[in-house]
Protein backbone atom coordinates (compact mmCIF):
# COMPACT_ATOMS: atom_id res chain seq x y z
CA UNK A 1 0.00 0.00 0.00
CA UNK A 2 2.84 2.46 0.65
CA UNK A 3 4.51 1.08 -2.30
CA UNK A 4 1.21 2.35 -4.37
CA UNK A 5 1.28 5.16 -2.67
CA UNK A 6 4.73 6.50 -2.91
CA UNK A 7 4.44 5.69 -6.64
CA UNK A 8 1.28 7.68 -6.74
CA UNK A 9 2.73 10.70 -5.49
CA UNK A 10 5.86 10.27 -7.42
CA UNK A 11 3.83 10.60 -10.87
CA UNK A 12 1.57 13.24 -9.44
CA UNK A 13 4.76 15.19 -8.65
CA UNK A 14 5.90 14.32 -11.84
CA UNK A 15 3.06 15.44 -13.67
CA UNK A 16 3.35 18.77 -12.10
CA UNK A 17 7.10 19.41 -13.21
CA UNK A 18 6.19 18.22 -17.01
CA UNK A 19 2.81 20.52 -17.02
CA UNK A 20 3.99 23.43 -14.95
CA UNK A 21 0.90 23.79 -13.56
CA UNK A 22 3.30 25.09 -10.47
CA UNK A 23 6.85 25.82 -10.24
CA UNK A 24 9.36 23.04 -11.02
CA UNK A 25 11.35 23.49 -7.49
CA UNK A 26 7.73 23.50 -5.40
CA UNK A 27 6.67 20.31 -7.29
CA UNK A 28 9.84 18.51 -6.93
CA UNK A 29 9.88 19.41 -3.17
CA UNK A 30 6.12 18.31 -3.03
CA UNK A 31 7.30 15.29 -4.07
CA UNK A 32 10.39 14.79 -2.25
CA UNK A 33 8.47 15.67 0.95
CA UNK A 34 6.26 12.40 0.04
CA UNK A 35 8.69 10.12 0.15
CA UNK A 36 9.70 11.49 3.46
CA UNK A 37 6.11 11.34 4.61
CA UNK A 38 5.69 8.05 3.50
CA UNK A 39 8.65 6.55 4.39
CA UNK A 40 10.76 6.05 1.34
CA UNK A 41 13.47 8.53 2.13
CA UNK A 42 15.57 8.94 5.56
CA UNK A 43 18.48 12.09 5.83
CA UNK A 44 20.89 9.20 5.44
CA UNK A 45 19.57 7.99 1.77
CA UNK A 46 18.89 11.46 0.88
CA UNK A 47 22.08 13.54 1.83
CA UNK A 48 24.59 10.27 2.15
CA UNK A 49 23.43 7.78 -0.46
CA UNK A 50 25.41 7.94 -3.35
CA UNK A 51 22.43 5.25 -5.21
CA UNK A 52 19.35 6.84 -3.51
CA UNK A 53 20.42 9.97 -2.77
CA UNK A 54 21.17 14.08 -3.57
CA UNK A 55 24.17 13.92 -6.38
CA UNK A 56 26.32 16.51 -5.09
CA UNK A 57 28.99 16.11 -7.79
CA UNK A 58 25.97 17.13 -10.39
CA UNK A 59 24.98 20.27 -8.19
CA UNK A 60 28.28 21.51 -7.50
CA UNK A 61 29.80 20.64 -11.04
CA UNK A 62 26.45 23.37 -12.12
CA UNK A 63 27.42 25.49 -8.86
CA UNK A 64 30.58 26.01 -10.30
CA UNK A 65 30.10 26.64 -13.95
CA UNK A 66 27.56 28.89 -13.23
CA UNK A 67 30.09 31.09 -11.19
CA UNK A 68 32.81 30.56 -13.63
CA UNK A 69 30.48 31.87 -16.32
CA UNK A 70 29.01 34.58 -14.83
CA UNK A 71 33.04 35.94 -14.80
CA UNK A 72 33.29 34.91 -18.11
CA UNK A 73 30.47 36.67 -19.42
CA UNK A 74 31.50 40.07 -17.95
CA UNK A 75 34.47 39.62 -20.32
CA UNK A 76 32.78 40.63 -24.22
CA UNK A 77 34.57 38.05 -25.19
CA UNK A 78 31.63 36.63 -26.20
CA UNK A 79 30.81 39.35 -28.21
CA UNK A 80 34.15 39.60 -29.91
CA UNK A 81 34.03 36.41 -31.06
CA UNK A 82 30.34 36.62 -32.85
CA UNK A 83 30.76 40.20 -34.34
CA UNK A 84 35.03 39.02 -35.44
CA UNK A 85 33.40 35.80 -37.50
CA UNK A 86 30.72 37.73 -38.88
CA UNK A 87 33.59 39.88 -40.43
CA UNK A 88 35.27 37.21 -41.62
CA UNK A 89 32.13 35.60 -43.21
CA UNK A 90 32.13 39.39 -45.20
CA UNK A 91 28.76 39.97 -43.82
CA UNK A 92 27.10 36.74 -46.16
CA UNK A 93 24.23 35.58 -44.55
CA UNK A 94 24.44 32.12 -44.49
CA UNK A 95 28.43 32.04 -43.68
CA UNK A 96 26.74 34.26 -40.72
CA UNK A 97 24.56 31.88 -39.72
CA UNK A 98 27.02 28.94 -40.04
CA UNK A 99 29.78 30.93 -38.09
CA UNK A 100 27.57 31.95 -35.03
CA UNK A 101 26.24 28.34 -35.31
CA UNK A 102 29.32 26.84 -35.05
CA UNK A 103 30.41 29.19 -32.11
CA UNK A 104 27.20 28.60 -30.55
CA UNK A 105 27.70 24.90 -30.72
CA UNK A 106 30.94 25.04 -29.49
CA UNK A 107 30.42 27.43 -26.48
CA UNK A 108 27.36 25.14 -25.44
CA UNK A 109 29.74 22.03 -25.49
CA UNK A 110 32.15 23.44 -22.83
CA UNK A 111 29.05 26.14 -21.09
CA UNK A 112 25.80 25.62 -20.28
CA UNK A 113 23.36 25.19 -23.13
CA UNK A 114 21.11 28.56 -21.71
CA UNK A 115 24.01 30.86 -20.71
CA UNK A 116 25.09 30.34 -24.46
CA UNK A 117 21.98 31.00 -26.01
CA UNK A 118 21.88 33.95 -23.43
CA UNK A 119 25.32 35.49 -24.76
CA UNK A 120 24.88 34.95 -28.60
CA UNK A 121 21.04 35.74 -29.28
CA UNK A 122 21.81 39.67 -28.73
CA UNK A 123 25.14 39.75 -31.04
CA UNK A 124 23.02 38.04 -33.31
CA UNK A 125 20.15 40.25 -33.43
CA UNK A 126 22.78 43.21 -33.72
CA UNK A 127 24.61 41.70 -36.76
CA UNK A 128 20.85 40.23 -38.33
CA UNK A 129 19.78 44.25 -38.06
CA UNK A 130 23.06 45.47 -39.76
CA UNK A 131 23.34 42.80 -42.53
CA UNK A 132 19.33 42.96 -43.11
CA UNK A 133 19.21 38.92 -42.95
CA UNK A 134 15.93 38.21 -40.75
CA UNK A 135 16.63 37.50 -37.49
CA UNK A 136 14.46 34.35 -36.90
CA UNK A 137 15.96 31.58 -38.65
CA UNK A 138 19.21 32.67 -37.14
CA UNK A 139 17.69 32.71 -33.62
CA UNK A 140 16.03 28.84 -33.90
CA UNK A 141 19.18 27.50 -35.54
CA UNK A 142 21.36 28.31 -32.24
CA UNK A 143 19.31 27.30 -29.97
CA UNK A 144 19.19 23.73 -31.98
CA UNK A 145 23.13 24.16 -32.07
CA UNK A 146 23.62 24.82 -28.43
CA UNK A 147 21.17 21.99 -27.90
CA UNK A 148 23.63 19.78 -30.23
CA UNK A 149 26.55 20.96 -29.25
CA UNK A 150 25.75 20.40 -25.55
CA UNK A 151 25.93 16.82 -26.27
CA UNK A 152 29.29 16.59 -27.22
CA UNK A 153 30.61 16.83 -23.54
CA UNK A 154 29.58 15.92 -19.70
CA UNK A 155 29.39 19.48 -18.71
CA UNK A 156 27.59 20.63 -22.11
CA UNK A 157 24.02 19.56 -21.17
CA UNK A 158 22.71 18.86 -16.95
CA UNK A 159 21.11 15.06 -19.09
CA UNK A 160 24.81 14.33 -19.44
CA UNK A 161 26.03 15.36 -15.96
CA UNK A 162 23.58 13.46 -14.30
CA UNK A 163 24.31 10.13 -16.50
CA UNK A 164 28.21 10.15 -15.91
CA UNK A 165 27.12 10.39 -12.43
CA UNK A 166 25.21 7.31 -12.77
CA UNK A 167 26.83 5.43 -14.73
CA UNK A 168 30.78 6.57 -13.10
CA UNK A 169 31.66 8.05 -16.69
CA UNK A 170 34.62 10.44 -17.23
CA UNK A 171 34.56 13.49 -19.25
CA UNK A 172 36.93 11.65 -21.36
CA UNK A 173 34.37 9.30 -22.28
CA UNK A 174 32.03 11.60 -23.07
CA UNK A 175 34.75 12.99 -25.43
CA UNK A 176 35.27 9.57 -27.15
CA UNK A 177 31.94 8.66 -27.46
CA UNK A 178 29.52 12.02 -27.58
CA UNK A 179 31.95 14.02 -29.59
CA UNK A 180 32.89 11.92 -32.46
CA UNK A 181 29.12 11.86 -33.25
CA UNK A 182 28.38 15.71 -32.40
CA UNK A 183 30.69 16.73 -34.86
CA UNK A 184 29.08 14.86 -37.41
CA UNK A 185 25.44 16.00 -36.59
CA UNK A 186 26.69 19.41 -36.73
CA UNK A 187 28.05 18.93 -40.07
CA UNK A 188 24.29 17.61 -41.09
CA UNK A 189 22.51 20.43 -39.48
CA UNK A 190 24.23 23.26 -41.03
CA UNK A 191 23.10 21.01 -44.28
CA UNK A 192 19.80 21.14 -42.76
CA UNK A 193 19.93 25.24 -42.15
CA UNK A 194 20.94 25.59 -45.95
CA UNK A 195 17.33 23.49 -47.14
CA UNK A 196 15.49 25.31 -44.50
CA UNK A 197 16.69 28.86 -44.24
CA UNK A 198 18.58 29.17 -47.59
CA UNK A 199 15.89 30.72 -49.46
CA UNK A 200 15.62 33.59 -46.56
CA UNK A 201 18.68 34.37 -46.56
CA UNK A 202 19.75 37.28 -48.94
CA UNK A 203 23.13 39.08 -49.54
CA UNK A 204 23.06 42.50 -49.42
CA UNK A 205 26.71 44.11 -50.25
CA UNK A 206 25.58 48.01 -49.31
CA UNK A 207 24.40 46.12 -45.78
CA UNK A 208 27.08 43.63 -45.44
CA UNK A 209 29.46 47.23 -45.86
CA UNK A 210 27.51 47.86 -42.47
CA UNK A 211 28.21 45.26 -40.55
CA UNK A 212 32.47 45.08 -41.69
CA UNK A 213 32.65 49.27 -40.21
CA UNK A 214 31.28 47.42 -36.62
CA UNK A 215 34.15 48.02 -33.82
CA UNK A 216 34.56 44.31 -32.45
CA UNK A 217 37.34 45.35 -30.40
CA UNK A 218 35.40 47.90 -28.45
CA UNK A 219 33.47 45.01 -26.74
CA UNK A 220 36.07 43.95 -24.82
CA UNK A 221 36.89 46.24 -22.22
CA UNK A 222 39.02 44.43 -19.24
CA UNK A 223 41.79 42.63 -21.43
CA UNK A 224 42.97 41.27 -17.53
CA UNK A 225 39.96 39.67 -17.29
CA UNK A 226 39.79 38.10 -20.32
CA UNK A 227 42.87 36.90 -20.54
CA UNK A 228 43.11 35.73 -17.10
CA UNK A 229 39.34 34.23 -17.32
CA UNK A 230 40.46 32.50 -20.19
CA UNK A 231 43.57 30.78 -18.60
CA UNK A 232 41.09 29.42 -15.81
CA UNK A 233 38.80 28.29 -18.33
CA UNK A 234 41.30 26.42 -20.25
CA UNK A 235 42.88 25.13 -16.77
CA UNK A 236 39.43 23.75 -15.87
CA UNK A 237 38.90 21.86 -19.18
CA UNK A 238 42.72 20.65 -18.49
CA UNK A 239 41.74 19.45 -15.22
CA UNK A 240 38.16 17.13 -16.64
CA UNK A 241 40.63 15.62 -18.90
CA UNK A 242 42.95 14.79 -16.39
CA UNK A 243 40.24 13.40 -14.11
CA UNK A 244 42.19 10.05 -14.06
CA UNK A 245 45.40 11.36 -13.13
CA UNK A 246 44.18 14.01 -10.44
CA UNK A 247 41.54 11.85 -8.94
CA UNK A 248 39.53 15.49 -8.50
CA UNK A 249 36.15 14.93 -9.96
CA UNK A 250 34.92 17.33 -12.24
CA UNK A 251 32.56 19.13 -9.63
CA UNK A 252 35.99 19.72 -7.46
CA UNK A 253 38.12 20.78 -10.40
CA UNK A 254 34.58 23.34 -11.53
CA UNK A 255 35.03 24.52 -7.76
CA UNK A 256 38.18 24.86 -8.17
CA UNK A 257 37.91 27.06 -11.21
CA UNK A 258 35.21 29.52 -10.22
CA UNK A 259 37.48 30.24 -6.74
CA UNK A 260 40.04 31.12 -8.96
CA UNK A 261 38.22 33.28 -11.26
CA UNK A 262 36.20 34.82 -8.12
CA UNK A 263 39.92 35.81 -6.79
CA UNK A 264 41.40 36.97 -9.83
CA UNK A 265 38.33 38.92 -11.19
CA UNK A 266 37.94 41.29 -8.57
CA UNK A 267 34.31 41.75 -8.97
CA UNK A 268 31.69 41.78 -6.70
CA UNK A 269 29.51 38.84 -4.90
CA UNK A 270 26.36 40.53 -6.88
CA UNK A 271 27.84 39.94 -10.10
CA UNK A 272 29.60 36.69 -10.18
CA UNK A 273 27.01 35.11 -8.69
CA UNK A 274 24.14 36.55 -10.90
CA UNK A 275 24.37 33.43 -13.41
CA UNK A 276 23.73 31.22 -10.12
CA UNK A 277 20.42 29.41 -10.89
CA UNK A 278 19.70 29.02 -7.53
CA UNK A 279 16.29 27.40 -8.08
CA UNK A 280 17.49 24.73 -10.64
CA UNK A 281 20.11 23.80 -8.33
CA UNK A 282 17.22 23.29 -5.44
CA UNK A 283 15.09 21.73 -8.28
CA UNK A 284 17.82 19.10 -8.60
CA UNK A 285 18.02 18.28 -5.40
CA UNK A 286 14.07 17.97 -5.07
CA UNK A 287 14.13 15.56 -7.80
CA UNK A 288 17.45 13.15 -6.39
CA UNK A 289 15.27 12.74 -3.82
CA UNK A 290 11.87 12.61 -5.31
CA UNK A 291 14.12 9.64 -7.54
CA UNK A 292 16.12 8.12 -4.68
CA UNK A 293 12.20 7.45 -2.93
CA UNK A 294 10.82 5.77 -5.80
CA UNK A 295 13.86 3.57 -6.23
CA UNK A 296 13.65 2.89 -2.93
CA UNK A 297 10.03 1.25 -3.78
CA UNK A 298 11.27 -1.45 -5.79
CA UNK A 299 9.57 -0.40 -8.88
CA UNK A 300 12.65 0.64 -10.63
CA UNK A 301 13.97 -2.96 -10.38
CA UNK A 302 10.97 -4.60 -11.00
CA UNK A 303 10.83 -2.90 -14.13
CA UNK A 304 14.76 -3.58 -15.33
CA UNK A 305 14.12 -7.21 -14.67
CA UNK A 306 10.86 -7.10 -16.38
CA UNK A 307 13.11 -5.37 -19.39
CA UNK A 308 16.01 -7.71 -18.92
CA UNK A 309 13.79 -10.61 -19.29
CA UNK A 310 12.29 -9.24 -22.64
CA UNK A 311 15.61 -7.66 -24.10
CA UNK A 312 18.12 -10.18 -22.87
CA UNK A 313 21.63 -9.48 -24.75
CA UNK A 314 19.80 -7.76 -27.20
CA UNK A 315 21.31 -4.47 -26.49
CA UNK A 316 21.06 -2.84 -30.31
CA UNK A 317 17.26 -2.85 -29.89
CA UNK A 318 17.65 -1.69 -26.00
CA UNK A 319 19.50 0.93 -27.56
CA UNK A 320 17.18 1.42 -30.10
CA UNK A 321 14.04 1.61 -27.98
CA UNK A 322 15.89 4.28 -25.91
CA UNK A 323 17.44 6.81 -28.23
CA UNK A 324 14.01 6.75 -29.82
CA UNK A 325 11.64 6.74 -26.37
CA UNK A 326 14.10 9.50 -24.83
CA UNK A 327 13.89 11.55 -27.99
CA UNK A 328 10.58 11.86 -28.16
CA UNK A 329 9.67 12.26 -24.53
CA UNK A 330 12.28 14.69 -23.97
CA UNK A 331 10.54 16.64 -27.12
CA UNK A 332 7.65 16.90 -24.65
CA UNK A 333 8.78 16.83 -21.24
CA UNK A 334 12.18 17.97 -19.79
CA UNK A 335 14.78 16.38 -20.06
CA UNK A 336 16.07 16.34 -16.75
CA UNK A 337 13.79 14.55 -14.89
CA UNK A 338 13.19 12.47 -17.75
CA UNK A 339 17.10 11.48 -17.20
CA UNK A 340 17.05 11.54 -13.59
CA UNK A 341 14.41 8.83 -13.59
CA UNK A 342 15.65 6.66 -16.33
CA UNK A 343 18.93 6.56 -15.08
CA UNK A 344 18.61 4.39 -12.60
CA UNK A 345 16.20 2.00 -14.68
CA UNK A 346 19.79 1.45 -17.48
CA UNK A 347 22.13 1.20 -14.56
CA UNK A 348 19.61 -1.78 -13.70
CA UNK A 349 19.66 -3.40 -17.05
CA UNK A 350 23.45 -2.56 -17.42
CA UNK A 351 24.11 -4.12 -14.28
CA UNK A 352 26.87 -6.86 -13.85
CA UNK A 353 27.22 -6.62 -17.58
CA UNK A 354 29.88 -5.00 -19.72
CA UNK A 355 31.14 -4.07 -23.27
CA UNK A 356 30.03 -2.27 -26.14
CA UNK A 357 26.38 -3.27 -26.17
CA UNK A 358 25.56 -2.54 -22.64
CA UNK A 359 27.88 1.00 -22.72
CA UNK A 360 25.61 1.72 -25.64
CA UNK A 361 22.42 1.95 -23.71
CA UNK A 362 23.90 5.17 -22.32
CA UNK A 363 24.76 6.79 -25.03
CA UNK A 364 21.83 6.18 -26.60
CA UNK A 365 19.96 7.92 -23.38
CA UNK A 366 21.86 11.01 -23.47
CA UNK A 367 21.72 11.44 -27.68
CA UNK A 368 18.13 10.81 -27.34
CA UNK A 369 17.56 13.00 -24.30
CA UNK A 370 19.79 15.83 -25.70
CA UNK A 371 18.89 15.46 -29.27
CA UNK A 372 15.00 15.27 -28.62
CA UNK A 373 15.15 18.97 -26.76
CA UNK A 374 15.14 20.09 -30.57
CA UNK A 375 12.00 18.87 -31.94
CA UNK A 376 9.72 21.34 -30.45
CA UNK A 377 9.18 24.76 -28.89
CA UNK A 378 9.69 24.19 -25.20
CA UNK A 379 11.52 20.51 -25.90
CA UNK A 380 14.71 22.45 -24.12
CA UNK A 381 15.47 25.22 -22.22
CA UNK A 382 17.44 27.10 -24.06
CA UNK A 383 14.62 26.90 -26.86
CA UNK A 384 12.19 28.70 -24.51
CA UNK A 385 14.71 31.61 -23.71
CA UNK A 386 15.77 32.63 -27.38
CA UNK A 387 12.09 32.48 -28.28
CA UNK A 388 12.04 34.84 -24.99
CA UNK A 389 14.83 36.86 -26.64
CA UNK A 390 13.50 37.17 -29.85
CA UNK A 391 9.59 38.33 -28.54
CA UNK A 392 11.17 41.37 -26.85
CA UNK A 393 13.04 42.38 -29.57
CA UNK A 394 9.81 42.53 -32.27
CA UNK A 395 10.58 39.12 -33.90
CA UNK A 396 7.79 36.55 -32.97
CA UNK A 397 8.64 32.73 -33.23
CA UNK A 398 5.50 30.67 -32.44
CA UNK A 399 4.91 27.04 -31.55
CA UNK A 400 4.57 25.88 -34.48
CA UNK A 401 7.35 28.31 -36.15
CA UNK A 402 9.70 26.16 -34.11
CA UNK A 403 8.37 23.18 -33.84
CA UNK A 404 7.80 22.75 -37.77
CA UNK A 405 11.88 23.02 -37.99
CA UNK A 406 12.59 21.09 -34.80
CA UNK A 407 10.71 18.11 -35.78
CA UNK A 408 12.89 17.59 -38.74
CA UNK A 409 16.09 18.24 -37.44
CA UNK A 410 15.16 15.89 -34.66
CA UNK A 411 14.14 13.49 -36.13
CA UNK A 412 17.20 13.64 -38.82
CA UNK A 413 19.68 13.82 -36.00
CA UNK A 414 18.32 11.36 -34.01
CA UNK A 415 18.29 8.87 -36.99
CA UNK A 416 21.57 9.44 -37.56
CA UNK A 417 23.21 9.33 -33.99
CA UNK A 418 21.13 6.05 -33.98
CA UNK A 419 22.90 4.70 -36.95
CA UNK A 420 26.62 5.98 -35.41
CA UNK A 421 25.44 3.55 -31.96
CA UNK A 422 24.27 0.88 -34.60
CA UNK A 423 28.01 1.10 -36.44
CA UNK A 424 30.28 1.52 -33.65
CA UNK A 425 28.97 -0.44 -30.77
CA UNK A 426 27.47 -3.52 -33.00
CA UNK A 427 28.43 -3.62 -36.63
CA UNK A 428 32.18 -2.94 -35.67
CA UNK A 429 32.54 -3.66 -32.23
CA UNK B 1 2.61 76.98 -1.26
CA UNK B 2 0.36 74.93 -3.32
CA UNK B 3 1.04 73.44 -6.92
CA UNK B 4 -0.84 76.46 -8.93
CA UNK B 5 2.07 78.86 -8.05
CA UNK B 6 4.65 76.52 -9.44
CA UNK B 7 2.75 75.89 -12.10
CA UNK B 8 4.52 77.31 -15.68
CA UNK B 9 3.11 77.12 -19.68
CA UNK B 10 4.91 73.69 -21.14
CA UNK B 11 5.19 72.41 -24.33
CA UNK B 12 2.71 69.73 -25.58
CA UNK B 13 2.27 67.52 -27.89
CA UNK B 14 -0.39 64.84 -29.08
CA UNK B 15 -0.40 61.51 -29.98
CA UNK B 16 0.05 62.17 -33.92
CA UNK B 17 3.28 64.15 -33.58
CA UNK B 18 6.15 63.36 -35.72
CA UNK B 19 8.53 61.44 -33.17
CA UNK B 20 11.26 63.07 -34.26
CA UNK B 21 9.92 66.16 -33.86
CA UNK B 22 9.41 66.03 -30.23
CA UNK B 23 12.59 64.49 -29.52
CA UNK B 24 14.37 67.40 -31.33
CA UNK B 25 12.36 69.96 -28.65
CA UNK B 26 13.22 68.07 -25.74
CA UNK B 27 16.89 68.24 -26.91
CA UNK B 28 17.41 71.65 -27.73
CA UNK B 29 15.19 72.93 -25.64
CA UNK B 30 16.70 70.45 -22.57
CA UNK B 31 13.52 69.54 -21.52
CA UNK B 32 12.87 66.51 -19.58
CA UNK B 33 9.80 65.01 -21.46
CA UNK B 34 6.90 66.24 -22.91
CA UNK B 35 3.36 66.49 -22.42
CA UNK B 36 1.11 64.68 -24.24
CA UNK B 37 -2.61 65.54 -25.18
CA UNK B 38 -5.47 63.38 -26.82
CA UNK B 39 -7.52 64.81 -29.20
CA UNK B 40 -9.94 66.57 -26.89
CA UNK B 41 -6.78 68.67 -25.58
CA UNK B 42 -6.52 67.00 -22.48
CA UNK B 43 -3.97 65.59 -20.72
CA UNK B 44 -3.30 61.82 -22.00
CA UNK B 45 0.13 61.44 -20.19
CA UNK B 46 3.90 62.49 -20.04
CA UNK B 47 6.40 60.72 -21.94
CA UNK B 48 9.91 61.40 -20.78
CA UNK B 49 13.22 61.89 -22.65
CA UNK B 50 14.08 58.41 -21.06
CA UNK B 51 11.37 56.38 -22.96
CA UNK B 52 12.41 57.80 -26.46
CA UNK B 53 15.57 56.67 -26.17
CA UNK B 54 14.56 53.27 -25.02
CA UNK B 55 12.77 53.46 -28.27
CA UNK B 56 15.44 54.35 -30.54
CA UNK B 57 18.07 52.07 -28.77
CA UNK B 58 17.51 48.64 -29.66
CA UNK B 59 16.66 46.16 -26.86
CA UNK B 60 19.63 43.78 -27.54
CA UNK B 61 21.89 46.68 -26.58
CA UNK B 62 20.00 47.79 -24.05
CA UNK B 63 20.62 43.65 -22.54
CA UNK B 64 23.68 43.31 -23.46
CA UNK B 65 25.99 46.76 -22.77
CA UNK B 66 29.12 45.32 -24.59
CA UNK B 67 27.44 45.84 -27.85
CA UNK B 68 27.01 49.48 -27.22
CA UNK B 69 30.72 49.94 -27.53
CA UNK B 70 31.20 48.21 -30.97
CA UNK B 71 29.29 50.78 -33.14
CA UNK B 72 30.63 53.50 -35.19
CA UNK B 73 29.28 57.45 -34.72
CA UNK B 74 27.09 56.34 -38.09
CA UNK B 75 25.16 53.89 -36.73
CA UNK B 76 23.37 56.85 -33.92
CA UNK B 77 22.56 58.77 -36.70
CA UNK B 78 20.89 55.57 -37.87
CA UNK B 79 19.79 55.14 -34.30
CA UNK B 80 18.01 58.08 -34.34
CA UNK B 81 16.28 57.97 -38.32
CA UNK B 82 13.88 55.28 -36.52
CA UNK B 83 12.18 58.73 -35.02
CA UNK B 84 11.61 59.69 -38.43
CA UNK B 85 8.89 57.12 -39.58
CA UNK B 86 6.84 57.16 -36.24
CA UNK B 87 4.76 59.09 -34.12
CA UNK B 88 4.87 59.65 -30.22
CA UNK B 89 1.53 57.14 -30.11
CA UNK B 90 3.86 54.36 -31.58
CA UNK B 91 6.17 54.84 -28.67
CA UNK B 92 4.17 55.24 -25.94
CA UNK B 93 0.92 53.17 -27.05
CA UNK B 94 -2.33 54.66 -27.73
CA UNK B 95 -4.09 52.64 -25.14
CA UNK B 96 -5.34 54.93 -22.31
CA UNK B 97 -4.51 53.86 -19.30
CA UNK B 98 -7.45 53.01 -16.96
CA UNK B 99 -6.45 54.09 -14.10
CA UNK B 100 -6.49 58.00 -13.52
CA UNK B 101 -3.99 57.07 -11.22
CA UNK B 102 -1.73 56.61 -13.82
CA UNK B 103 -1.68 60.24 -14.84
CA UNK B 104 0.56 62.56 -13.37
CA UNK B 105 -1.75 64.84 -12.92
CA UNK B 106 -2.31 67.29 -9.78
CA UNK B 107 -4.99 69.68 -8.81
CA UNK B 108 -4.46 73.46 -8.74
CA UNK B 109 -4.30 73.31 -4.70
CA UNK B 110 -2.55 70.11 -3.86
CA UNK B 111 0.70 70.83 -1.81
CA UNK B 112 3.60 69.96 -3.17
CA UNK B 113 4.08 66.72 -1.10
CA UNK B 114 1.22 65.79 -2.88
CA UNK B 115 3.05 66.70 -6.34
CA UNK B 116 5.86 64.74 -5.18
CA UNK B 117 4.14 61.69 -4.33
CA UNK B 118 2.40 61.49 -7.93
CA UNK B 119 5.73 62.39 -9.78
CA UNK B 120 7.38 59.60 -7.51
CA UNK B 121 4.64 56.87 -8.79
CA UNK B 122 4.72 57.68 -12.28
CA UNK B 123 8.46 57.80 -12.12
CA UNK B 124 7.77 61.03 -14.19
CA UNK B 125 10.25 64.27 -14.49
CA UNK B 126 6.77 66.54 -14.46
CA UNK B 127 3.65 67.24 -13.05
CA UNK B 128 0.55 68.32 -14.70
CA UNK B 129 -1.66 70.93 -12.69
CA UNK B 130 -5.29 71.45 -13.46
CA UNK B 131 -8.11 73.08 -11.95
CA UNK B 132 -11.62 71.09 -12.75
CA UNK B 133 -11.20 70.29 -16.34
CA UNK B 134 -8.80 73.53 -17.23
CA UNK B 135 -5.13 73.20 -17.43
CA UNK B 136 -3.07 75.33 -15.10
CA UNK B 137 0.39 74.34 -15.97
CA UNK B 138 3.30 71.89 -15.67
CA UNK B 139 5.86 71.59 -12.70
CA UNK B 140 9.46 70.16 -13.44
CA UNK B 141 10.47 68.22 -10.97
CA UNK B 142 13.98 70.55 -10.55
CA UNK B 143 11.63 73.27 -9.38
CA UNK B 144 9.41 71.07 -6.93
CA UNK B 145 12.77 69.54 -5.58
CA UNK B 146 13.71 73.45 -4.66
CA UNK B 147 10.74 74.36 -3.32
CA UNK B 148 10.09 71.36 -1.45
CA UNK B 149 13.61 70.98 0.25
CA UNK B 150 14.30 74.49 1.30
CA UNK B 151 15.90 74.09 4.56
CA UNK B 152 18.30 71.34 2.87
CA UNK B 153 19.23 73.86 0.16
CA UNK B 154 20.41 76.30 2.44
CA UNK B 155 22.61 74.15 3.75
CA UNK B 156 24.30 72.88 0.56
CA UNK B 157 27.26 73.99 -0.48
CA UNK B 158 27.38 77.57 -3.12
CA UNK B 159 28.86 75.17 -5.59
CA UNK B 160 28.74 71.35 -5.44
CA UNK B 161 31.98 69.71 -7.16
CA UNK B 162 31.65 69.06 -10.96
CA UNK B 163 32.00 65.85 -12.17
CA UNK B 164 34.55 65.24 -13.44
CA UNK B 165 36.64 67.47 -10.64
CA UNK B 166 38.34 70.44 -12.94
CA UNK B 167 42.14 70.71 -11.85
CA UNK B 168 43.43 73.72 -10.41
CA UNK B 169 45.12 74.61 -13.79
CA UNK B 170 41.86 74.60 -15.23
CA UNK B 171 39.58 77.87 -15.55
Amino acid sequence: MITTLAIVAFLAAYILIATERIHRVAAAFWGAAAMVVLGQVTSESAFFSEETGIEWNVIFLLLGMMILVGVIKQTGAFEYLAIWSAKRARGKPFRVMVMLVVITAVASALLDNVTTVLLIAPVTLLVCDRIGAPAIPFLISEAMASNIGGAGTLIGDPPNIIIASRAGLSFNDFLLHMLPIVVVLLVVFIGLMKLMFGKQLVYDAERAADLMRLSEKEAIHDRRLLISSGVILAGVMVGFVTHSITGLDPSMVALLGAGAAVAVSRLEPRDYLADVEWSTLAFFAGLFVMVGGLVHTGIIADMGDWLTDRLGTNWLLGSTVLIWISGALSAIVDNIPYVATISPLVADLTHGASGAGPESLWWALALGADLGGNATAVGASANVVVIGIAARNGHRISFWTFTKYGLIVATVTIAVAWGYLALRYFALA
Amino acid sequence: MRARELAKPFPTVTLETDALVAAATMGERDLPGLVVLDKEGRPFTVVPASQVLRFVIPGYVQDDPHLARVYDEEAADRFCQKLAAVTIGDIIGTKRPDDYDHLPVVDADAKLVEVAAVMARNRSPLALVTEGDEPVGVIRIGTLLGKLLPTTAEQVPDALPDYPASSPDQP
